[in-house]
Order: C-alpha cells, then sequence, then structure tokens
C-alpha cells in the first residue's frame, strides 16, 4: 500500500455487483454516524479547528469528483445549477436553492433544505456543515476554473431550519 | 406572590390576548419576578418570561413576512419561529426564480412545496411550449422571403421583420410606432398620394378587411416607390378586431422581366411582320391585314382599293449596277411611298421588286389617281444609282363575292397589261 491514498471515482466499486440485495443505498443514520465520529475522534487527536479544515478538504474534493463524474460541465450556468438540483435531490443530498446570485462577481447566497448533514440535528449553537461547505466550493470551482469560498451562515444546528451558504470566488 | 396568584394573573394575560389578540405590544408577561419569592417559582417565571419573548417574536416575524419581508430575521434560538424560517427560505428563492423566469431562464423547477410546487411546474412547461412556438415563429418570420408587418387596427406598425427591414431600408426602431398609411403606403406607383378615405390597406386595416393586391406600391426610406405584391389579413382576439398582418413582396424584378419580355415579344412580332430589307410589312403581315379590311369592306360595305406594282427592268439594274445597288433602289422607293400615303393605308413588299397597298375607303377611281401620282413621282425620283427607274401598276377595287386571293389574282392581272403595254403605266381591273 501506498504511503497516502488517492481517492478515485472507481474506488466507489460495483454496488450493483457488490450489494446485489441490499442495493446501492443506505440510511442516513449510518452516514451521520460515520461523520461525526469521525469529527469526534479527529477533533481529539488534531484539535477541533483542523478537524474543520479537513472536513472542508475533503468536502471539495468529493465537489471535485462529484462534478466531474455525475454533472454535465458544458451547460450554461442556469442549466448546470438545474441539473445540479435535480442530482442533489435524486442523491437524496439536499434540495438545493438559490437566493442570491451575481453571475458577474461570481457570488451567491443558496439554501440546502433536508441537508443530509445536518437536518433534524440538535441546536449546537454553531454550524455543523464543514463538509457541504468544501462540496459546494469543489463543485463550482470545477465548473468554473476559479477557486471558490464557501461559508455556512445559518445551519439546522443554530436553529434555522435550512442551511444558508455564501458562496464567492476568490479573486486571484 | 404564590402559585395561585402566578397562575391566575397569567389566565388574565391569555384570556385577554384570546378576546382582544396580541396588537402591537404583545404578550406582556404580568408577573414581576421581584416580587416572587420562592426560587423554584422564580425559575419557572424566567422560563415564562423567555417563551413570551419568543411568542412575541414570532408574532412579529410572521407579520413581516406577512408583508413580504424577507430581510426578516429573529433570533436563532427562537424555537416558534424555526418551520416560519423554512417557509422565508422557500420564499426567498422563489423569488428569485420569479427574477430568473423574468430574465428567460426556464430551467427552473420547484420541488417539495406541496400543489405550489405542481403549479409553477406547470406554469414553466406552458412557458417552454410557448418559447417553443415563438422561436419557430420567429425562424419562419426571419428566413421568410417576405417583408411582414404587424399592426394596430389604426394603422400603427408594431412589428417589422428583417426582411421589411431589409427591403424598405428601415430600422425597425425608425419605423415602430409609425402609422403605416402615413410612412410605407402613401402612393400610388404612378406617383399620385392617396387622399383621405381612399388608402386601400388603411381602409382594410380599420374594418378588419382582407386585402390582396398584386400591383401594389410601397415608399421606402430613400423616398424611392417600389412595386409590391400585398396580402393584408385582418386579426382578431375574441371576435374584436385587434390589427392586421401584412406580409409584402418586392416585385421590381418581375415588373423588369415583364417589360423585357414584352419588348422582345414586340421585337418580334415585329420582326415577323417585316420585310427586313425595307422595314415595311412583309407579305405574311400584309395578307394578315388583307382578311381584317376585307372584313371591314364586307360589313360597312366600304370601298377597298387595291395597288400592285412592280419595279419596271429591275434585273437590268441588278446586272448593270450589282445586287447591293439593286437593294438600295428597293429600299429608296419604299421609302418614297411610305411618305407618300395615308396612315390608313397598308403597304408591303410583295416579294422581290413587287408591292402592295391596301388603300382602305378609297374607290377604284381614285385609286387609279393616287397610283398615277405614285408613279409620276417615281419617275421623277433620283434613285442616285440609276437616277430613274419606272413603276407598272395594276389597281382593282373589292367586289362584293371576293377574298384575298381574287382581289390579289385581278391587281396581279391589271399589273400584267400594263407591263404588256409598255410598262411605267397604270392598268385597273376595269379595263
Amino acid at each position: 500500500m501506498e504511503k497516502v491514498y488517492n481517492f478515485k471515482w472507481d474506488h466507489l466499486g460495483d454496488l450493483s455487483v457488490g450489494r446485489p440485495n441490499l442495493g446501492k443505498e443506505t440510511s442516513v443514520m449510518v452516514y451521520r454516524l460515520m461523520q461525526y465520529t469521525f469529527k469526534d475522534v479527529f477533533s481529539k487527536e488534531i484539535g477541533k479547528q483542523k478537524t474543520i479544515e479537513l472536513f472542508v478538504k475533503a468536502g471539495a474534493l468529493a465537489g471535485k469528483e462529484f462534478c466531474r463524474n455525475v454533472l454535465d460541465i458544458s451547460l450554461p450556468f442556469d442549466e448546470f445549477i438545474a441539473e445540479l438540483k435535480e442530482k442533489l435531490v435524486a442523491f437524496k443530498i439536499g434540495i438545493l436553492r438559490i437566493e442570491e446570485a451575481d453571475k458577474k462577481k461570481l457570488q451567491f447566497v443558496l439554501t440546502v433544505s433536508e441537508d443530509l448533514d445536518c437536518s433534524g440535528l440538535p441546536i449546537f449553537g454553531e454550524s455543523v456543515c464543514n463538509y457541504d461547505e468544501g462540496f459546494i466550493a469543489g463543485i463550482l470551482k470545477e465548473y468554473t476554473g476559479k477557486k471558490f469560498t464557501a461559508k455556512e451562515i445559518d445551519c439546522w444546528a443554530t436553529g434555522d431550519r435550512t442551511c444558508r451558504f455564501e458562496v464567492k470566488a476568490i479573486e486571484g | 406572590m404564590n402559585s395561585r396568584q402566578i397562575l391566575e394573573d397569567l389566565n388574565t394575560c391569555f384570556e385577554e390576548a384570546m378576546q382582544r389578540g396580541l396588537g402591537q405590544k404583545g404578550l406582556i408577561f404580568p408577573i414581576d419576578l421581584d416580587n416572587v419569592d420562592d426560587d423554584e417559582l422564580k425559575h419557572i417565571c424566567v422560563r415564562l418570561a423567555a417563551i413570551f419573548d419568543m411568542l412575541n417574536e414570532s408574532y412579529h416575524y410572521s407579520e413581516k413576512l406577512a408583508k413580504g419581508d424577507l430581510k426578516a430575521k429573529p433570533s436563532r434560538t427562537n424555537i416558534f419561529a424555526m418551520p416560519l424560517k423554512g417557509l422565508q427560505a422557500s420564499l426567498t428563492h422563489l423569488t428569485w426564480q420569479a427574477n430568473q423566469v423574468a430574465e428567460g431562464d426556464l430551467s427552473q423547477q420547484v420541488h417539495f412545496l406541496g400543489r405550489f410546487s405542481d403549479s409553477f411546474n406547470h406554469m414553466i412547461k406552458s412557458l417552454r411550449e410557448k418559447e417553443v412556438i415563438e422561436q419557430r415563429l420567429k425562424l419562419i418570420s426571419n428566413v421568410i422571403g417576405e417583408g411582414i408587418f404587424l399592426v394596430t387596427s389604426e394603422g400603427k406598425i408594431i412589428f417589422l421583420n428583417p426582411e421589411a427591414s431589409r427591403l424598405l431600408g428601415y430600422f425597425p426602431d425608425e419605423i415602430e410606432n409609425k402609422f403605416i398609411h402615413e410612412i410605407i403606403h402613401t402612393q400610388r406607383l404612378d406617383g399620385s398620394f392617396y387622399q383621405p378615405g381612399d388608402n386601400p390597406i388603411f381602409n382594410a386595416i380599420t374594418h378588419g378587411d382582407k386585402y390582396n393586391n398584386t400591383d401594389g406600391c410601397f415608399t421606402c426610406k430613400s423616398g424611392l416607390l417600389m412595386p409590391v405584391m400585398i396580402a393584408c389579413r385582418p386579426v382578431f382576439k375574441e371576435d374584436i378586431l385587434d390589427g392586421a398582418v401584412i406580409a409584402f413582396r418586392d416585385i421590381t424584378e418581375q415588373k423588369n422581366y415583364l417589360k423585357s419580355l414584352e419588348t422582345i415579344n414586340s421585337l418580334l412580332e415585329k420582326q415577323a411582320s417585316t420585310d427586313t430589307l425595307t422595314g415595311i410589312y412583309n407579305r405574311m403581315k400584309f395578307d394578315e391585314k388583307l382578311m381584317i379590311e376585307i372584313k371591314r369592306a364586307h360589313r360597312y360595305n366600304s370601298p377597298l382599293s387595291f395597288v400592285m406594282f412592280d419595279i419596271d427592268n429591275f434585273k437590268k439594274v441588278n446586272d448593270t449596277y450589282g445586287h447591293l445597288a439593286g437593294d438600295n433602289v428597293l429600299k429608296r422607293l419604299a421609302g418614297l411611298v411610305a411618305a407618300n400615303i395615308r396612315d390608313t393605308d397598308i403597304f408591303a413588299r410583295w416579294g422581290g421588286e413587287e408591292f402592295v397597298i391596301q388603300l382602305p375607303g378609297l374607290s377604284l377611281a381614285r385609286a387609279i389617281i393616287f397610283a398615277e401620282k405614285l408613279r409620276h413621282k417615281i419617275e421623277k425620283y433620283n434613285f442616285k444609282e440609276p437616277e430613274k427607274i419606272t413603276v407598272s401598276f395594276g389597281v382593282t377595287v373589292f367586289q362584293a363575292r371576293d377574298n384575298n386571293i381574287t382581289l390579289t389574282n385581278r391587281a396581279d392581272a391589271a399589273l400584267y397589261r400594263a407591263k404588256e403595254n409598255g410598262r411605267n403605266q397604270v392598268r385597273s381591273s376595269n379595263e
């Protein structure tokens, strides 16, 4: 085994062969169980801030690969967003909605309802969708070729009913 | 205060709120915490006061949302406002979606908002279908080789396609909102202007009539008149006249083609009826005219004289001076005779050096006088090479049982006698 692991899309495996009876879907509970136990262990090992940074980074890699393998980046912006919304619903990741969009400056305010990471969580008083932040920024970077930041400003865990992200292209 | 008093005060507060509503002030927590001595009761009252604050805040928040204020923001910990935050997010997104649709983005869809999703998505589907129809119509309008105007029922131009713009030389913004009868269709092809009430397109538009004109005329921006074929059709909206569609085609080339065709036909007709050497009628045309004159003479019982003449010793001219000189003699003789007959007379080359003249309305006696005068003029005329020639004449007049052959034969016989008697003389069929 190599010293570092490099993710590739085909590492997700052939689920129709691998899970002929159980199928390709699992429960949100299992997904969250893995994510929040990771968070628990990582934060104790490397600290909370570093853990959050790694979750954002992993989310960005996931967003990049999702965009490459699932989305059609040749579509014009409006149609690309429409397809992204459809795919996020189809994969039961969340319901993406745009509240504000400045296509020239590449600045957006968007929401994800029924979010896979946080919807239904108790109020922690801080946003928890760090993986989502990276995921959104990763998708937009892959589509536009420019770096993005995505900051979650409202979250179920802060008492909201939808996750709200401020997304901006980074100059330079 | 004990717990009973607290409950009684709360009860009074709720009773009033349920009767009068919350109003601007909202629910006012009725307990003065300083008057609650029991610590446990005090804690309960503190939580109750917080609940009152949350209720008041979510009430004002919902009021703002009801007024369309999508920037309203309650505190994060307000548990009563949470479902409204979901609604607020949906409304904010719908506002953005509505703007997207207004800018032509028909990829928008609404999910998970119950009947509203169905209605919105149905609206998008209808707009997409409409867009497809509009794109097809626009494509047809753009590529069709005809100019198209859409006008109101008063004749005001509200649309023109690129071909109309190209043909007339106007940009759309130069002509839109102007009246078609005041700027485009103002004149007839002869240049005269339409008077109020007699402009056919204006009348058709305002009366909701169909109008076709295969020989119409539009005025271009340059001021030039363009011959056009026009079709005007009324447009009705719920049985009420709403304007008209006017299609037109430039027929300048068609008209030029017809004109050149007329010229060619006229030339061909002339060639078919003219003797190429002398320029006067040939025998075929003469026969055609003779049939007409014979019919006329029959119908009106009017005289029709017939003269046949022949150059004396013409072979000698050709032999002595050459065929070119002979041709010149024939041309000069034809010119001389043509200059000395009436417009109504019909003069033709019969063949070789032989000529014929129909003299409608002239009796035999007057035809003989005419022939004699002509003979004399020819005798005196200088033909240059040779200077002098003479001509023999045979004259006859139409008789009731005549046809073109009998009439010609009689004139030919008289001419023969003139030759036999020594040439340079006039002989008639009566002799």
